[in-house]
């Protein structure tokens, strides 16, 4: 078994503790996440996952329960925290309107600059950061408000790439994204984790999205963990996930269908390549039941 | 600490105070202000803070809340009581030391002030905990409505009022997910002098206003696509009824003016 780089226990957050307003956000939550792994964390709107990874890197401060980066209690020491934040990279949702610098290289920059990294090796990042989101050198002397969307978020999520994060802590990177932005982003966060062997940890709304890229999937519901695990065992659990309101796959569900319908099918497909592969084997082996 | 302003903070309710007109709780706010200055003795400013604890009492919004909201003023409270003792003289004095002087005038005249500025706060968020922001500025449009013939746009002002304070959590939750992400990017808020924490702000300030800028462009957008264009022939969804509560209300206000006066001259005035 690898190294487990991030691990909570009993993790709980209760927001507005003590008003009328206090709502319990996660409650309960216990992971162990490996080195290397790219964890995609799915579940309704609501149902804490933002929540949740914000304690990853120490922005919110649990109300009860432990989180331990590179087994390590993140709150052991107080004045440590900022480290952690460079261990434990997060990029929020939109993280295009954190963009404030006048050329995209500062921008970028901001984090490597914080580290207290010389010169030399913060330019090397900005480079190396700017290159994993798949834009040219070109760009580094731009303003960022000049770009386009996607470009901007590419931006944003370099410059939390550009401190080489052990752990890269992604939430919903492609939300308000047209479907050619969100495979790019999706193909470079993929070939990011393979070029550095950097742990990724994902939030996603796109069931497709995570069964392509991801290696485990962590599902929350109501502020809790109700399935973690790799692919195929978390989506065989189709029935409990719909009943969540997670739309698994239509080309998952396809399957599903015919499976009830008595056909010999394998239910954990998750791409229309992957469907068309094992209709056309039935087709012509003939493996339907009776 | 960026959570706790409640300025323009809706307490929900439905007692006598939440459902009378907006514009008759203008009228009889600013009578309050105005009278609580007036009181020259304690039997006047008692009987002032008396009318004001009914009020509460009436509108059933939580004590608490109104603690809350005098939380930020303690620092000035503290400086003009500590101001007051030592700058107003008369009456006898009680201390005296090298240029140092406290008499009883310094006194009373302090203690006034204190319970005067905590008063003005305390009436005032009653009147934002019972009132939502669009009907104090729906009525207060409507009370400055007059001034329509002096060519000042009334309507415009009140418009904007409506805006800045609808918009005022929006801000206060931007501000904390800007906050957030530039932390994670290793941003120093904490700690470092002054020149150090102003230049913090910098990546906070940035992308607040360029995001405030768009958004004022997209409301901007939305409201013409509605076709507003402005206070002129515009009609309204909710009428305002300044009935028999209203009337018997402002009219006790008056009233109190009257008791305030005879007060004061009745028991003599200490400042
Ligand atoms: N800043 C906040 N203040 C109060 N409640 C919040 C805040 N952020 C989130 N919540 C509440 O916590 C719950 C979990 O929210 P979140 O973690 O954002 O869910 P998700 O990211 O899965 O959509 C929600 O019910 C939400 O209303
Ligand atoms: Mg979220």
């Amino acid at each position: 078994m690898n190294e487990i780089v991030l691990k909570t226990e009993k993790l709980a957050y209760v927001y507005s503790d003590g008003t009328p307003f206090r709502r319990v956000a996660i409650d309960d939550v216990s992971i162990e996440i490996e080195k290397g792994e790219l964890v995609g964390i799915i579940g309704h709107t609501g149902s804490g996952k933002s929540t949740l990874i914000q304690h990853f890197n120490g922005l919110l401060k649990q109300t009860e329960g432990t989180v331990y980066v590179k087994g390590k209690d993140i709150w052991a020491n107080k004045s440590d925290i900022r480290q952690v934040r460079f261990t434990v990279g997060l990029c929020f949702q939109y993280p295009e309107y954190q963009l404030f610098e006048e050329t995209v290289a500062k921008d970028i920059a901001f984090g490597p600059v914080n580290m207290g990294l010389g010169k030399e090796e913060v330019d090397r990042r900005v480079r190396q950061a700017i290159s994993f989101v798949g834009l040219d050198s070109s760009y580094l002397d731009k303003s960022p408000f000049d770009l386009s969307g996607g470009e901007k978020r590419r931006v944003a999520i370099a410059g939390v790439m550009a401190m080489e994060p052990e752990i890269l802590v992604l939430d919903e990177p492609c939300a308000g994204l047209d479907p050619k932005g969100r495979d790019t982003i999706l193909e470079l966060i993929k070939q990011y984790r393979e070029k550095t062997g950097s742990t990724v940890i994902i939030i996603s709304h796109s069931m497709e999205d995570v069964a392509k890229l991801a290696t485990k999937v962590l599902v929350m519901n109501k502020g809790r963990v109700v399935a973690y695990g790799n692919v195929d065992e978390v989506y065989s659990r189709h029935n409990e996930l719909v009943e969540m309101g997670l739309n698994i796959p239509q080309i998952t569900s396809l399957f599903v269908r015919l499976k009830e319908k008595g056909y010999n099918v394998r239910t954990n497909i998750y791409s229309v390549e992957e469907g068309r592969k094992e209709l056309l084997s039935i087709l012509k082996g003939g493996r339907e039941n009776d | 600490m960026i959570k706790d302003i409640t300025i323009g903070q809706y307490f929900p309710g439905n007692s006598f105070v939440h459902k009378l007109d907006p514009r008759a709780k203008l009228i009889i706010t600013v009578l309050f202000m105005v009278l609580i200055f007036m009181c020259k003795n304690f039997y006047s400013l008692a009987f002032m803070l008396v009318l004001l604890a009914a009020a509460i009492a009436v509108s059933k919004v939580p004590f608490k809340m109104f603690f809350k909201s005098l939380k930020p003023i303690v620092p000035i409270v503290i400086f003009t009581t500590i101001l007051n003792i030592f700058y107003v003289t008369g009456g006898t004095v009680l201390f005296s030391w090298r240029f140092i002087t406290i008499s009883t005038k310094g006194i009373f005249t302090a203690l006034f002030m204190a319970v005067r500025i905590v008063a003005l706060i305390i009436s005032s968020s009653l009147l934002t905990y019972t009132t939502t922001p669009t009907m104090l500025t729906d009525g207060l449009e409507r009370l400055l409505s007059p001034l329509n013939k002096l060519h000042i746009q009334v309507h415009t002002l009140a418009m904007i009022m409506t805006l800045a304070l609808r918009f005022i959590p929006t801000l206060i939750e931007e501000v904390d997910k800007i906050m957030n992400a530039q932390k994670a990017r290793g941003a120093d808020l904490e700690s470092g002098n002054i020149l150090q924490r102003a230049k913090a702000l910098v990546p906070i300030l940035v992308p607040l206003f360029v995001s405030s800028i768009r958004r004022a462009y997209e409301l901007a957008f939305a409201m013409e696509c509605r076709c507003y264009s402005g206070g002129e022939g515009r009609t309204r969804m909710k009428k305002m009824k300044f009935g028999l509560n209203e009337s018997v209300t402002v009219l006790l206000s008056v009233v109190s003016i009257a008791a305030v006066v005879l007060i004061n001259n009745l028991f003599g005035k200490i400042i």
